[in-house]
């Protein structure tokens, strides 16, 4: 993990860098990076970057950051973790690099020198990181394909700041909070905010596998190096015959496993009682680790039930010989948490609370480092939405295509009270015809109809011209790849995951100062999966995956009915959000609200409510 | 080369702040190796044109919309490289122009223009444009309100200070305006009845309180005209300053910077301004300026590193005493800061700087 920040004064007429500002916005940050914390100023004041240090690996003052190089020329601030270093600096010393450290934020800047703005194209692992060319004078800032690392920019006309949180940059006390109404209508849509939207117009993220260059005139539009479909797209055109799945999935696993481990720390895992995080076990333990700490959640409620996942992690643990630490969380505690919870949490989201208590346990037993099994589901077909999705589109495509029909059919069956408590159902017909819109059905916690009855209507009206929710999906399958199941695996991966798993894990993971890895979301794992995608029947994913270590998982427990982290939440937020839920969508929708009004109340953290973000009685 | 055509509606010629912005960017182009030649076309009667700089060629203005766009049209035929306009209110004309010579559209905007949403056809050209020029962040961030921009193609263009501006003789101007021991406060603007967010009244309204430590008298000079000026005169009876509040009427252009010399504060408490290029003036003048945090002002103002800026209008009876209580500043320091942030020279730097975004521009004519 680690936390980093920076300020660019570009413009001539713009003040010179306030070091006050970076230590304020770098030390909301203090949770990424208790070990260490670091200021740099340019000469003239123009450029200063932050950093926070969580110590993973070179643990000594060799990896404090930010970092210059030899002759001062390029300074980093640099978060997340590059897998390969390794590899690179061997490569970088055969062509003549000298190193001064044994951390992997040095090998960025031997590769910067070597490479340029290309060397993104050589990282493994995530990542967001500023480099500073004082030569060119200029600001390059790289994200991660799959956007694991968050990383988001501010750009007033004159100064161009950037942090790996939006409650930083704002903690700064020189962005602006005006609303963005594209966030609020994200966040509504979705229950989450899709990037590049934040809940403010002058936040955006620089988006996942994306890089951007700063210099005098200003913050050039950001340019994409990786894309999630294209990769699915290609591998859907060389997909593998069905008998080569199980190799293929032990093979790439197997090896983004042994990958993650890299660290000058302990590494341990977060354990459920499903398949992806006990293959990662498994894995792990194939990969030569022989001391595992492995972290499940249980919940009161739940003990005694079908629902408890403690004693099926604790078969997995035994099965690969694991210390199992089995963390039990009641109401109380949720309760107790909350006011943090919604502190922590950097831009609303209806979920993460799971998260949060694993890290919250991970970090209780002295763990820096965890992987999780989160990915798994996208990359190997494992939801509901690969076989719910493609039947909508057959179903719906040729009814749906006849203008007007589809709203029409909603009206009358609302009208008929037929829909009354089933918004989706009765929408069926207007969007489930095509991926974007049945995607939106399957993933949307409000369809765009239903906006008009939890926001104003400018806000609703600005922010879906601008948010444009199912163009922006189309955009995330535009290189079309040509099989089902790649496409939905391309529409989750670069949204559901994206902008709420991915999001949630890092600020959840984040507050405990836990890093957070994923080996099954690895863009070489993707490239080399890819072609496997499109084969993948109902449960062949979650087979394969669980049959990947050399002592596969056993059947029952891969047969096993999906439960996953954290199931209790629902009824807790719903309860914590004093609302009468029917149905588990009216309490996530009761829930966000709550969270939404948390964001919308004034507040040190919070935000000025504005009059656009004014949620009208339901 | 670059052929550039300018749809403003007015420039070489006109009187007011957009015509010297239109000027001061046309300039700047004019200046610039790639381009080869400007044709401006304006929308409205200019005085005698003067101070046109080389390869910049200025039409007679046109008579009525229709006879406007038909000639805006017409001189895109002519394929320029660069269509450049200065007026939202022209925006859809001058993406029409560009789209028919396959040209980049910039676009500039000063203020209160964009204030309120506009338009429908106003949004979309400012959509389409390949560069907006914002006078100030909150015209930008305004912009960025209303329309679906990529923010990486708005930029700020802060407008410029005239080489005019310089502190020379303070005694002599002193002299010039009629000044002795007094501490003369000084604003300059229209008295318009539509530009009562200005803050002359919040001046007058404050001046019975304020006191010198010295024991000099506090006037307040107010340059420009309009039909807000006997209201003015009125409130400034009624609150018992009328001998201290000295209306100067329109001064000329060529008497402005030995007035701003001749002043010890000037002061425009506006909620309005889209920059308030009068700010850069006085202190180019080496004369310290005092403004509200409001619109495009603390641009001007520098964030209050240059001039003294004022968190709201309630607090200005006080910060107006802060600063009459204050030391003179370094009028040569004063200037200079004013001038490197503000000057030509950073202007054109930024104007080339902003061009290179869009690449070559190249006219196919030539």
């Amino acid at each position: 993990m680690c936390g980093i920040n920076g300020i660019f004064a570009y413009h001539g007429a713009a003040n010179p860098v306030d070091r006050s500002e970076i230590i304020r916005t770098r030390d909301h940050m203090a949770a990424r990076g208790p070990d260490g914390a670091g200021v740099w100023l340019s000469e003239d004041h123009r450029i200063g970057f932050g950093h926070r240090r969580l110590a993973i690996i070179d643990l000594t003052d060799g990896g404090a950051q930010p970092m210059e190089n030899a002759d001062g020329s390029l300074v980093i601030t640099f978060n997340g973790e590059i897998y390969n270093y390794r590899e690179l600096r061997h490569d970088l010393e055969k062509k003549g690099h000298v190193f001064r450290s044994s951390s992997d934020t040095e090998v960025l800047l031997h590769l910067y020198a070597a490479r340029g703005e290309a060397m993104v194209d050589d990282l493994r692992g995530m990542f967001a990181f500023a480099i500073w060319d004082n030569e060119a004078r200029s600001l390059f800032l790289a994200r991660d394909p799959y956007g694991i690392k968050p990383l988001y920019v501010a750009n007033d006309g004159w100064t161009f700041r950037f942090a790996s949180q939006v409650k930083a940059l704002l903690s700064g006390s020189k962005v602006s909070r005006d609303p963005e109404p594209a966030g609020v209508v994200g966040f509504h849509l979705w229950g989450s905010v899709p990037e590049p939207f934040t809940l403010y117009r002058d936040i955006r993220a620089l988006p996942a596998g994306h890089i951007q260059l700063v210099d005098a005139a200003g913050p050039r539009k950001p340019e994409p190096y990786a894309n999630i479909a294209q990769v699915f797209a290609d591998g859907a055109a060389r997909r593998v015959p069905k008998d080569e799945i199980h190799a293929k999935v032990r093979v790439a696993a197997s090896e983004s496993v042994a990958a993650h481990l890299l660290a000058d720390v302990e590494v341990g895992v977060f354990l459920s009682a499903g398949v992806d995080s006990g293959a990662l076990l498994g894995l792990m333990r194939d990969a030569g680790q022989n001391k595992v700490r492995a972290i499940t959640l249980a919940f009161e409620e739940f003990r005694g039930t079908a629902e408890d996942e403690a004693p099926i992690a604790s078969e997995i643990a035994g099965l690969y010989g694991a210390e199992h630490m089995v963390r039990v969380v009641g109401e109380a505690e949720f309760r107790a948490d909350l006011p943090e919870i919604l502190t922590a949490m950097d831009q609303p989201s209806i979920d993460g609370i799971n998260t949060w208590f694993v890290a919250k346990a991970a970090r209780e037993v002295g763990l820096k480092v965890s992987l999780s099994g989160l990915g798994g589901d996208e990359i190997l077909a494992g939801y509901p939405s690969f076989r719910d999705i493609p039947r909508w589109v057959s179903l719906f495509g040729i009814p749906g295509a006849i203008p007007g029909l589809g709203v029409a059919a909603r009206a009358l069956m609302q009208a008929a009270g037929v829909a009354a408590n089933n918004s989706k159902a009765a929408s069926l017909l207007e969007f489930g015809g095509s991926y974007p819109g049945a995607y939106l059905l399957r993933r949307g916690l409000l369809l765009p109809h239903e906006l008009r009855g939890v926001l104003d209507p400018d806000s609703v009206r600005l922010g879906l011209r601008r948010l444009k929710p199912l163009a922006r999906l189309r955009e995330t399958i535009d290189s079309t790849p040509s099989c089902a199941a790649s496409k939905v695996a391309a529409l989750e991966s670069a949204n559901y995951m994206r902008n709420q798993l991915l999001r949630d894990a890092d600020w959840a993971g984040m507050a405990h100062s836990l890093e957070i890895r994923t080996p099954l979301v690895d863009f070489d794992l993707l490239k080399a999966l890819s072609p496997v995608t499109p084969g993948l029947t109902p449960g062949a994913g979650k087979r394969a995956l669980a049959a990947a270590p050399s002592t596969p998982l056993p059947a029952s427990i891969v047969d096993r009915p999906k439960t996953g982290f954290g199931v209790p939440t629902g009824h807790w937020t719903a309860a914590a959000s004093a609302a009468t839920a029917a149905s588990k969508g009216a309490a996530s929708r009761a829930w966000a609200r709550e969270v939404f009004g948390h964001f919308g109340r004034a507040g040190p953290l919070g935000l000025a409510a504005p009059a656009a973000l004014a949620v009208v009685a339901e | 080369m670059t052929q550039v055509l300018a749809l403003v509606t007015d420039a070489y010629g006109g009187r007011g702040g957009i015509a010297q912005a239109a000027r001061d960017l046309i300039g700047a182009l004019a200046a610039m190796e790639t381009v080869a030649a400007i044709d401006v076309l304006p929308r409205h009667a200019a005085e005698a044109l003067i101070g046109l700089p080389p390869r910049v060629h200025q039409r007679p203005p046109s008579q009525g919309r229709f006879g406007y766009a038909t000639r805006a049209l017409a001189a895109a035929g002519a394929h320029p490289g660069l269509v450049f306009c200065n007026h939202l209110y022209m925006a859809p004309l001058a993406l029409l122009a560009a789209r028919r010579a396959k040209a980049k559209c910039v676009i500039q905007l000063h203020g209160i223009e964009i204030w309120q949403e506009p338009t429908r056809a106003q949004r979309e050209a400012l959509e389409r444009a390949h560069l907006i020029f914002c006078v100030s962040r909150d015209t930008r961030a305004r912009a960025l309100t209303h329309c679906d921009l990529a923010p990486e193609r708005v930029l700020v263009l802060n407008n410029t200070v005239d080489p005019r501006f310089t502190p020379d003789n303070r005694g002599a101007a002193r002299a010039k305006f009629g000044l002795g021991e007094e501490f003369a406060l000084l604003i300059v603007g229209r008295i318009d009845q539509r530009e009562r967010y200005k803050g002359h009244d919040r001046v007058i309204a404050a001046l019975p309180g304020l006191r010198h430590p010295e024991g000099r008298r506090v006037v307040f000079l107010i340059a420009g005209d309009g039909n807000d000026r006997d209201r003015l005169q009125a409130e400034a009876s009624a609150a018992g300053v009328a001998e201290r509040v000295r209306f100067l009427g329109q001064v000329p252009v060529a008497d402005l910077p030995d007035l701003y010399r001749a002043a010890d504060l000037f002061v425009l408490p506006s909620t309005g301004e889209g920059f308030g290029i009068v700010f850069l003036e006085a202190m180019a003048s080496g004369t310290p300026a005092l403004g509200l945090a409001a619109g495009g002002a603390p641009d001007a103002l520098g964030d209050g590193a240059l001039g003294t800026m004022v968190g709201d209008a309630r607090m200005l009876p006080d910060a107006l005493q802060a600063a009459i209580s204050a030391p003179r500043p370094d009028a040569a320091m004063l200037s200079a800061a004013t001038v490197s942030r503000f000057g030509p020279l950073a202007f054109r730097e930024s104007v080339a700087a902003a061009l290179n975004l869009i690449g070559p521009h190249r006219s196919r004519r030539i």
